[in-house]
């Protein structure tokens, strides 16, 4: 059986359900982190040969590195080739001012820091900004960044392809060698540099980041202000990277353009960090040590040649067989399943009451909640929706029906904001969405599922719904959001999986987590796409009957269906699509009555069935078919 | 330090032909690298390591006495069989392009470390009659092996281009490049063409490798130089083309030339790498 | 000809297909018909080994082929023509035909079978140099049957020819269906257009959320409750 591992930082262990149980120890990791640096902090004083002390900077300068490259890149999954970029702008910047305008070494690295930062910035105001870059465009474009930035600084005044020589800056005496000053600078960067990252992997941030890695469009529309969080953790990155330079440059006495600027830095960070587990605060340090010294362990002229190969064999074998990391891989085996909360608040029944919505449930046909109108999208010439007037009523159920091809999914991909429409407009509580960015059209109070689920894969069931609680209903951290999102889940009846993994819930199960995230934002509007295809009779009837739910607690509901009898028995009304238009409004059994509705779906003119006249089905849904 | 100087007529023309002479290679290069990006789904870096091998082994194998050309008869068929060998062990991992990205990152490492082993990090430069040829051509000075390599540049980009678009063959590659479920419902074998495919692409750098050889200075460290200005010609010019990449790495290595000619020669590398950089804000969809 | 018995069937996590069995006949028209996510489009591609089965048995002209890989179906004289067309858009209207035929035996009688597309399909004629991602929803339907054609298959699998198409256009897309069944293939139509559909049929299954829950000849069906409550609920 497998194990559940919540991925949000395993220091931080699993949460308690409820608001009763304090949590054993948020501070347990700092603090662990703190006390191993204070205590490495005396090595210099055992006064070993110079070159430990060198092994040991090289250690924490690879584990800076490694750790700053992948706040971005491992955790959001944009993996950069740029690293040496701004590695190498810090390192430069340091030389500079040391050398051109004799600055003392310590007040050079906050500025370090500083450019490299706006350095970042500026790639990734710009990077960010372009819809396609993901991926490998994503690695070769900051490469690219990389050869350019070295290029341009090879042939101006600042290196002038001699390098800078610092023979004569002062090395300050922070401990009793030179070599130990450079020991004691990384170790304090490479301490703040952890716990950075492991703040990260805890916060709010770091959820965002970790829901972009794995859905950058579902989490967007979730509420995640991608585009800001990104910028984000790509400047604290290489600000780091920054300050790692600056010491670097002290370091090697003698910078040059053809040592800093290559594909070697962002490589090897890349390495380290597979190796050791990216989406884990702790994996490329954990890398770097195991790089660091086997590299270095081959330094004697013969056997570096064979360390590069080795080097080669590790990263292909970490790719193919391990592809998440050493870390995971250990976690696997230590972390034991947690307890499943017990859901005191929540009510052990699946059918719990549940919290009250922000407003009280309105009266049906009552003011309108949402108003579409002329609302168009088209792809490249394909017209999907041509121009439809919709109005949705505060606290109804409105569905969205319609054959194939006839704009319903559009319909809601373009008023929750994954797609931008081509014309029209869209208000909700009189406010205009259209043009919006989806992550704000989430915290407005909308929120969708799904049709075929999409829950982000590498978090917990609980975590996947405390994101939407985070972004789309603006709690201010996961801790928070965890408690809020474990009572969804008891209304879902999703309780006992909270700690287990997506793939491990069968589609039913994944359908309920669609709507409990759905919920977790408290939205006034659902829109659900097409919740109940490929559900069994029974779980169709359990669907039904927790929608109604929804209702009742004050969400309005729209939702696209096929499936008729859930159709005939949920809605008040219903709004038919044809090839982008709006064919036919009103309450569902007359509507689907009416000939040209019948003409659309089974194509041919009908007449209202006369021959075989049936009773209207009643509220309550028939049984399964055979 | 750099400053800005109009040259000649005749030395603008010799830095456009040289210009032309490393595009070509640029192009012959980016060939492969193309196909098995465009085609396979594969980012192929160790196929410069295998380039660079080839290399050594045509440096090799003409020290002891063959003549470079002939060497192509050898390391050709080799070089297939090791290409369809390796994609065919690729194949039973299920590997995204992004992490064949880093799987032949490691590659490179290795045959780098291979190729040091065996002829050390000096630089080696293969001595044969063909570089004492130059011929001499409106005032412009056309070496023998740089117009051996345009050569089969041209002859080798043009065969592709027309196996691609005028046989079965590449037809079927071209289909299931673009829907390969449908294209095995009607028939269409996948994995043996991808083997065919893979095979073909390290030939292409074995080729690309031999002409190194004749024309330039080999050292393991030089693999990484060439990877940048080429990755540019490739996605300038469009993946899984076969035409593009020559012409793409022409229009680079010219502008580079130019550029060395009229100011200095390190900022030429500014070129390719703004170009890349361009293009991927301008067109991202072309890299997919 | 065709036999497939207890079908089961699940695309990614969801369970599509719950036990379907049915029977086509030698040079059969038979429609499948059914509302959205009954689970039509993976009967066909499971048909055409796009899918594999988690149980159940697929037997064509006495032979199981359910075991097969994917590139055998063709070969063992099954083609088809997939929903929403799915043609190789950058390629050529041409070189799409000659996709289909690439089977050696197909190739074999390549220039007779274009004849025949062509002949079947008069308006592609001056479109074969197009990009097909550039023709208009009906001729890239044409195209898509051509393409099936093209392979000689004894069995022709069509998966919601008329998604997307105007009436006049579906019209003539039957009436060729119509036309190469009359010359001894085979054919297995899944559609939602239930009127089209049975107007051309011999005989014709109801798929309803996975499974099969009425079979008939077309008057027969028309009469009944089942498509009326499967399509529209009343």
């Amino acid at each position: 059986m497998r194990i559940p591992v919540s991925t949000a930082g395993v220091a931080a262990m699993p949460p308690a359900a409820t608001a009763g149980l304090a949590r054993p120890g948020p501070w347990r990791t700092p603090v662990a982190i703190v006390a191993a640096a204070l205590a490495l902090a005396f090595v210099p004083a055992l006064g070993l040969p110079a070159f430990y002390d060198s092994l040991l900077y090289l250690i924490l300068h690879w584990i800076v590195l490694a750790t700053s490259w992948n706040i971005l890149s491992g955790y959001t999954g944009y993996f950069s080739f740029g690293h040496g970029a701004f590695f190498g702008a810090g390192i430069y910047t340091s030389a500079t001012l040391m050398a051109r305008w004799d600055w003392p070494f310590l007040w050079t690295l906050p500025v370090a820091a500083a450019v490299a930062c706006v350095l970042g910035v500026v790639v990734g105001a710009i990077v960010f900004r372009v819809k396609g870059i993901r991926g490998e465009v994503f690695a070769l474009l900051t490469l690219a960044v990389t050869f350019v930035l070295g290029t341009i600084i090879v042939n101006t005044p600042i290196d002038g392809g001699n390098g800078v020589s610092l023979a004569g800056a002062a090395i300050p005496r922070l401990g009793p060698t030179p070599s130990s000053t450079f020991y004691l600078l990384a170790l304090a960067t490479a301490a703040v540099t952890l716990l950075v990252a492991w703040g990260i992997s805890v916060s709010k941030l770091g959820a965002g980041l970790f829901a972009i890695h794995d859905d950058e469009d579902a989490a967007e529309v979730m509420g995640v202000p991608t585009y800001r969080y990104k910028l984000i953790a790509l400047a604290i990155s290489c600000a780091l990277a920054g300050v790692a330079g600056g010491i670097h440059a002290l370091f090697l006495n003698y910078v040059t353009v053809g040592e800093v600027f290559t594909i070697t830095v962002p490589l090897t960070v890349v390495l380290m960090s597979v190796l050791g587990g990216t989406r884990h605060w702790a994996g490329p340090a954990v890398g770097a040590v195991a790089i660091t010294l086997l590299l270095y362990s081959f330094t004697a002229a013969d056997f570096a040649v064979a360390g590069k190969a080795l080097v080669g064999v590790i990263l292909i074998a970490a790719i193919l067989f391990m592809p998440d990391g050493i870390l995971p891989r250990l976690q696997r085996l230590w972390v034991r399943r947690p307890a499943t909360p017990q859901p005191a608040a929540a009510a052990a029944a699946p059918a719990s009451a549940a919290p009250a919505m922000a407003a009280a449930p309105a009266p049906i046909g009552g003011e309108v909640l949402l108003k579409a109108r002329g609302l168009a999208k088209s792809f490249r010439g394909v017209r999907a929706l041509g121009g439809v007037d919709v109005e949705v009523r505060r606290g109804e159920i409105l569905g969205l029906l319609g054959p194939n091809g006839s704009g319903k999914s559009t319909f809601i991909n373009v008023v929750s904001g994954h797609y931008l429409p081509t014309g029209g407009s869209v208000m909700f509580e009189s406010r205009e969405l259209a043009g919006i960015a989806a992550h704000r059209i989430a915290r407005a109070g909308i929120s969708r599922t799904y049709q075929i689920p999409r829950p982000f894969g590498h978090q917990t069931v609980l975590d996947n719904v405390a994101l939407a609680a985070m972004f789309g209903g603006g709690l201010p951290n996961p801790a928070v959001a965890r408690r809020e999102a474990m009572t969804w889940l008891s209304f879902a009846g999703l309780q006992d999986k909270a700690h287990a993994l997506p793939d491990a819930l069968n589609l039913h199960q994944r359908k309920f987590l669609e709507l409990a995230r759905a919920l977790a934002s408290r939205p006034r509007l659902v829109l659900l796409d097409e919740v109940l295809c490929g559900l069994t009779p029974s779980e169709i009837d359990d669907a039904v009957a927790l929608v109604r739910r929804i209702r009742d607690q004050g969400s309005t509901v729209v939702f696209v269906e096929h499936v008729m009898r859930a159709v005939m028995a949920l809605t008040d009304r219903v709004v038919v699509f044809d090839q982008g238009l709006l064919l036919a409004e009103g309450p569902a059994a007359e509507v689907m009555q009416r000939p040209e509705v019948m003409t659309a779906y089974l194509g041919q003119p009908q007449r209202a069935s006369s021959a075989t006249s049936r009773p209207l089905p009643s509220a309550r849904p028939e049984g399964g078919h055979a | 330090m750099s400053g800005f100087t109009m040259p000649s007529a005749t030395l603008l023309a010799q830095s456009v032909a040289s210009g032309v002479f490393v595009g070509a290679l640029y192009g012959l290069l980016g060939l492969g690298l193309s196909l098995s990006w465009g085609l396979l789904r594969l980012i192929n870096l160790a196929h410069f390591a295998f380039a660079f091998l080839a290399a050594y082994l045509c440096y090799q194998m003409a020290t002891m006495g063959m003549d470079p050309l002939l060497t192509l008869a050898v390391i050709v068929p080799l070089f297939f069989a090791i290409g369809a060998a390796l994609h065919a062990a690729m194949m039973s991992f299920r590997i995204t392009p992004f992490n064949s990205l880093l799987v032949t990152f490691g590659l490179t490492g290795i045959v780098e470390a291979l190729i040091q082993s065996i002829w050390t990090a000096d630089f080696r430069k293969l001595e044969s009659s063909y570089g004492e040829h130059n011929y001499k051509v409106a005032g412009l000075y056309l070496p023998l092996p740089e117009l051996i390599t345009l050569g089969l540049a041209a002859g080798l980009s043009f065969a592709v281009w027309a196996v691609l678009r005028y046989t079965d063959l590449g037809k079927a590659l071209r289909a299931s490049a673009e829907d390969a479920p449908i294209a095995a419902a009607f028939g269409i074998n996948q994995r043996r063409n991808a083997l065919l495919l893979a095979g073909t692409c390290s030939a292409l750098a074995s080729v690309a490798g031999v002409c190194l050889a004749l024309g330039f200075t080999l050292a393991p460290s030089q693999i990484y130089a060439w990877i940048g200005v080429v990755f540019a010609a490739v996605m300038l010019g469009g993946l899984g083309r076969a035409l593009a990449p020559l012409i793409a790495g022409v229009l680079i290595g010219v502008s580079e030339a130019v550029t060395m000619a009229v100011t200095a020669p390190s900022w030429a590398p500014l070129v390719s790498f703004t170009l890349l950089i361009a293009i991927l804000l301008l067109r991202p969809g072309r890299a997919t | 000809m065709l036999e497939v018995r207890d079908l089961q069937v699940a695309y990614g996590q969801a369970q599509a297909l719950w036990g379907v069995s049915f029977e086509l006949r030698e040079r059969e028209l038979l429609c499948v018909v059914g509302p959205n996510g009954a689970g039509k489009t993976t009967l066909i591609n499971t048909l055409a080994g796009v899918l594999r089965p988690r149980t159940g048995r697929i037997v064509f002209e006495g032979r199981d082929i359910t075991a097969l890989p994917p590139h055998r179906y063709c070969e063992a004289g099954i083609a088809i023509v997939p929903e929403g067309r799915r043609l190789f858009g950058s390629m050529s209207v041409l070189e799409n035909l000659e996709i289909g035929s690439i089977l050696p035996a197909a190739r074999a009688l390549r220039s007779d079978s274009l004849a025949a597309v062509l002949a079947l399909f008069p308006a592609l004629e001056v479109k074969l140099g197009q990009a097909a991602g550039e023709l208009s929803g009906g001729q890239q339907q044409m195209v898509a049957i051509g393409r099936a054609l093209m392979a000689r298959p004894r069995l022709l699998l069509l998966d919601e020819p008329s998604l997307g198409l105007s009436p006049l256009i579906v019209h003539e897309m039957f009436g060729a269906i119509r036309r190469v069944n009359d010359e001894g293939t085979a054919v297995l139509l899944v559609e939602q257009n239930v009127s089209m559909a049975l107007r051309v049929a011999q005989r014709a299954y109801v798929l309803e959320e996975g499974r099969m829950v009425a079979e008939g000849t077309p008057d027969d069906l028309m009469q009944r409750d089942e498509i009326r409550r499967a399509y529209l609920g009343v």
